[in-house]
């Protein structure tokens, strides 16, 4: 396509307008998908940036286990998050980590355990039960404040200011990215993430 | 083809035949059937026992993969493996070995990071491709593997936390307690065998004995290669069906699984099955056979009766009636076999009757008499009772027959034959005509005075004159009586003693004659006299007899018939019946009639010396008559004695003529043409015919003294005297009269124009010598007594004469 130089002057006062804006956050929606192309649900989508620095909200999460399964199955927190795992079934559980990114057991117990669990260092966190073999669960924890996790249909909306990131993609049950790559966010609404 | 005697044998072979082939076609399948049921039986084992195999594998690999799973879900092992504690990992692996008996056991991390093995699977790690044994395992398959040249079953477990993160692979031995256990379960021997990259095929367990494992190996081997899984193989004369299974293989390696299971114990039920099946299809067969025995039997026994039946009627017993109980085809044919029966017997009796009735009187014919006098001598050979033969003969039939017609003669021999048999003694006599004018009766239990009654009763009744077609005619019988047992023990001797005796009753003039044995001349005497006959003639002890013939109108002399005496240097005078019937039989006939021939030629030599005009005439026998040599030496005769042809007259009978008629007349018209005198002798005795003499040269007719001796008494004898001497001369034949015994009858032949005559009346034949003495006195008694009267017809006493016959050379002299 060849660029007029009205047309060029054009684009060139529209991404200036852009910049002039970048400083105020912007939701930008990530689409990820697999090799088929197809959306890809609760995959994890972190975005690295050098200038933000991590800020610790001290938040707190919770993963559920109910119907002897663990709710949700992925989660993704930022590090320094502590989690709790309330356990609203009748029988107990006992939820373990063997993940070098946290090693944790809650023994047997039923209800809320009285201590959440702070993850701290970044990585993926695999949670079993000792007694029931197939509840699988996953902690992302990541070192950055954009993150995101997709929906049904492949979808997380994240708030980004323009600029140049780096963003992973994890899919479940992972322990290393998917997808890796670098990338500048100006005046960008929409990410496509496919997943080789 | 085979022959069968029986038609129940050879009913009884094809019907076996065809059984035992049923039963060899059922058998020989069955066998076949029995050898391929066992083998399948067998194959059928080896299936079950592989399917038995893989599933114990399954079984036992399940359970080995749950006592692993414990391991690999214990929370404190999945923390040793998290956490990367090697030792720990070690000590866990170790025990858990040692309690599930497992030769092997070690740890692999997903990332194959961190291995961990026992002590003693340390060694073979090297050579484990773990990472297939894991993918195997996940597969689901049996997993075989050769670790260290010896082969295992690896049961692979993953570690999850709660992810798989790593495996535990435990190895178990594959060894002959793997083997047996198989075994145990399958009853199959198992046999494993593999190959590796550094060594060749070998065996590694096995539960058959070693020889047969030994075998094995090689046709394992074999069969392999060719990717066989089902073989059947022999070994030690025993059939084993093989299933090979590769357990784990690889382009170097391979470990196979061999069940091996015998078809021995299957064939051994069979064939006992079989055998039975042999034993009740020997019985079957043998009660088929008895069976077919007794069926064909009872088919073929009719047949066999009818057989009988047949051979009975072929012996000639047609009375017996064949029995007919059936109503089948063999009752049919024995419906037929008795109506062949019946029309044989109703011919055979046709025949018999024909064969033993004389057609003409109704009687007995000779052939019936015989078989009825043999009968009655067997009868009675045990009862001493006596019996007798009695053989009448009528004199003269044949004149009778010729002069008054064949009609009269056969009525007359109705007539008489009626009369034999209205006084027999009892029912079972018989009477037979035996020949033309002769008659037998047999006279059942009869000694010698019942006989001679009968015989004088048929004289009595003969005395009468016999009416015949309203004719009178007197009937003279001569009749012979033989008895059983004085006179002979079997019907032919009977019968020719009973004839001998006719001929002494003929000769004699007797009513009757009881046969006895001076009748008879002595056999042995017979043959000596043959020989002596024969020296006779070469020592001269023949003398030559003439008896003299007149004409019988001037009553001149004519000359004579030359006869023949034998003076036997011993038993002195011999007449010519007691040996000239023997001469014609051993052919010193021609020598005799030779000598008389040439004594003949002599007499008329003398004769014509004495210038007297006489002939003589000579007999020739039926040997003479077939010598063609004989008008020879007669012409050779005359001419050396200087003889006129006409001079020496012959004589023949009409026997003699009858024996060979073509040569006889060859002969008879070769000397005629020499221009001798031919006569026939004995004319009316015989049975030629005055048609068949016309044809002979002959000029003269002698009538038989019979006719000639009591034609002055017998008008009958006169008649058939004058219409055979009118016979005579209507064919130009002149007429000789024989047996002239008296004036009277001279006389009446002279009448009746007989033309020469010879009798006892007129001269009995006399030696040589004698006749010209005769010739002196005969003619000067006619020359005195020129018309001599009836008294001087007792001159000459015929019954004071010499008793001996005036004609003795004669064969068939009475």
């Amino acid at each position: 396509m060849a660029w007029t130089t009205l047309q060029r002057r054009c684009l060139v006062a529209l991404l200036l307008a852009l910049t002039s804006h970048g400083i105020m956050a912007a939701d930008v929606t990530v689409m990820v998908t697999d090799a088929g192309g197809k959306p890809v649900t609760d995959a994890v989508v972190a975005f690295y940036d050098s200038k933000t620095p991590a800020v610790n909200p001290n938040a707190a999460g919770k993963i559920i286990q109910k119907n002897k399964m663990f709710n949700p199955k992925v989660t993704v927190v930022q590090t320094g998050t502590s989690i709790n795992f309330p356990n609203e079934d009748s029988v107990r559980h006992h939820v373990y980590s063997f993940s070098p990114a946290k090693k944790f057991e809650l023994k047997l117990y039923s209800g809320v355990p009285t201590n959440p669990v702070p993850f701290d260092q970044a990585g993926v966190v695999t949670l079993g039960c000792n007694i029931h073999d197939s509840m699988v669960g996953y902690i992302y924890v990541v070192d950055t404040p954009f993150f995101a996790k997709t929906d049904d249909k492949g979808k997380a909306i994240l708030k980004l200011n323009d600029g140049q990131y780096t963003y992973q993609a994890w899919l479940p049950g992972q322990n290393k990215p998917a997808a890796e790559q670098k990338i500048t966010i100006e005046g960008v609404t929409e990410v496509k993430i496919p997943i080789p | 083809m085979i022959k069968f005697k029986h038609i129940r044998s050879r009913i009884a072979f094809t019907f076996l035949t065809v059984v035992v082939a049923i039963q060899l076609a059922g058998l020989i399948p069955l066998k076949y059937a029995l050898v391929k049921h066992a083998n399948t039986l067998a194959e059928d084992q080896i299936d079950v026992g592989q399917r038995v195999f893989v599933s114990l594998l399954q079984h036992n690999t399940q359970s080995l993969k749950q006592a692993t799973q414990v391991l690999a879900a214990d929370f404190a092992f999945r923390e040793a493996v998290a956490t990367n504690d090697a030792e720990t990992i070690e000590s866990a692996l170790e025990s858990y070995q040692g309690r599930i008996r497992a030769q092997i056991a070690f740890y692999i991390s997903n990332d194959e990071n961190l291995v961990v093995g026992t002590s003693d699977a340390k060694a073979i790690l090297k050579s484990l491709d773990a990472r297939q044994a894991i993918i195997q395992s996940n597969a689901g398959t049996l997993q075989f593997d050769i670790v260290d040249d010896k082969p295992y079953q690896l049961i692979t477990v993953p570690v999850k936390a709660p992810e798989t993160i790593g495996w535990i692979v435990m190895g178990f031995a594959v060894d002959s307690q793997l083997a047996s256990q198989i075994k145990q379960l399958t009853h199959l021997d198992v046999t494993f065998v593999q190959k590796t990259n550094v060594k060749n095929w070998q065996l590694v367990s096995s539960t058959a004995d070693k020889a047969l494992s030994n075998l094995l190996l090689k046709t394992v081997a074999d069969l392999y290669r060719q990717r066989l899984t089902l073989h059947s193989v022999d070994l030690n004369d025993e059939t084993y069906h093989l299933k090979i299974r590769a357990l784990h293989e690889t382009p170097d390696e391979a470990l196979l699984v061999v069940l091996q299971g015998s078809v021995a114990p299957f064939t051994q039920d069979l064939n006992i099955l079989f055998k039975v099946m042999l034993v009740l299809t020997l019985i079957g067969v043998g009660i088929f056979a008895v069976l077919i025995w007794y069926v064909s039997r009872k088919t073929t026994e009719p047949i066999a009766e009818l057989v009988k039946d047949a051979d009975k009627i072929a012996m000639g017993d047609y009375e017996t009636e064949i029995q007919v109980s059936s109503t089948d085809e063999v009752g049919y044919l024995a419906k037929a076999m008795n109506g062949m029966r019946e029309a044989v017997l109703q011919r055979s009796l046709r025949i018999q009757r024909l064969a033993f009735n004389d057609e003409l009187t109704g009687l007995y014919n000779r052939l019936a008499f015989n078989q009825g006098v043999h009968q009655a001598i067997s009868t009675h050979a045990d009862s001493q009772q006596k019996l007798s033969v009695i053989v009448i003969n009528i004199h003269r039939f044949k004149p009778i027959n010729q002069t008054l017609g064949r009609d009269f003669g056969d009525d007359l021999l109705r007539h008489v034959g009626q009369v034999l048999k209205q006084h027999v003694l009892s029912e079972k006599d018989m009477v037979a005509r035996l020949d033309a004018d002769e008659f037998a009766v047999l006279l059942q239990q009869t000694d010698q005075a019942k006989a001679t009654r009968y015989a004088d009763k048929i004289q009595q009744v003969f005395e009468q004159p016999v009416s015949v077609q309203g004719q009178a005619i007197d009937v003279r019988t001569g009749i012979g009586i033989a008895l059983y047992p004085d006179h002979g023990m079997d019907e032919e001797a009977l019968l020719n003693h009973a004839e001998t005796a006719l001929q002494e009753s003929r000769a004699k003039k007797s009513p009757w004659i009881v046969y006895n044995t001076a009748l008879e001349i002595d056999q042995s005497e017979t043959l000596t006299l043959i020989s002596d006959l024969k020296q006779a003639i070469q020592h001269d002890q023949l003398l030559l007899y003439i008896q003299p013939k007149i004409d019988i109108t001037t009553r001149r002399a004519v000359g004579g018939e030359a006869l023949i005496r034998w003076v036997h240097p011993e038993k002195g005078m011999i007449f010519p019946d007691q040996f000239i019937p023997f001469a014609e039989q051993t052919g010193v006939i021609s020598d005799i009639t030779n000598w008389m021939l040439l004594r003949a030629c002599q007499v008329l030599a003398d004769f014509q010396k004495q210038g007297l005009r006489l002939s003589l005439a000579v007999n020739l026998s039926t040997r003479d008559l077939n010598n063609m040599e004989l008008p020879a030496q007669i012409t050779h005769l005359l001419s050396s004695h200087g003889l006129e042809p006409k001079a020496l007259k012959l004589e023949i009978t009409e026997g003699s003529l009858m024996q060979d008629p073509e040569r006889a007349e060859l002969v008879v018209k070769k000397l005629a043409a020499m221009g001798l005198h031919l006569a026939i002798d004995d004319f009316g005795t015989g049975y030629s015919s005055l048609a068949y003499l016309r044809q002979l040269p002959v000029q003269e007719l002698k009538i038989d003294r019979s006719f000639v001796m009591f034609m002055d008494k017998n008008s009958g004898d006169a008649s058939i005297v004058k219409s055979t001497i009118d016979l005579a001369h209507n064919l130009g034949l002149m007429v000789v009269a024989e047996g002239i015994e008296n004036e009277y009858v001279l006389n009446q032949l002279a009448r009746l124009g007989c033309n020469e005559g010879q009798g006892y009346f007129i001269g009995k034949p006399m030696p040589e010598k004698d006749f010209s003495i005769w010739l002196q006195r005969w003619e000067g008694q006619n020359e005195i007594e020129i018309d001599i009267g009836d008294d001087l017809s007792f001159a000459i006493n015929p019954l004071e004469a010499d008793p001996q016959p005036s004609d003795p050379f004669k064969l068939d002299n009475i």
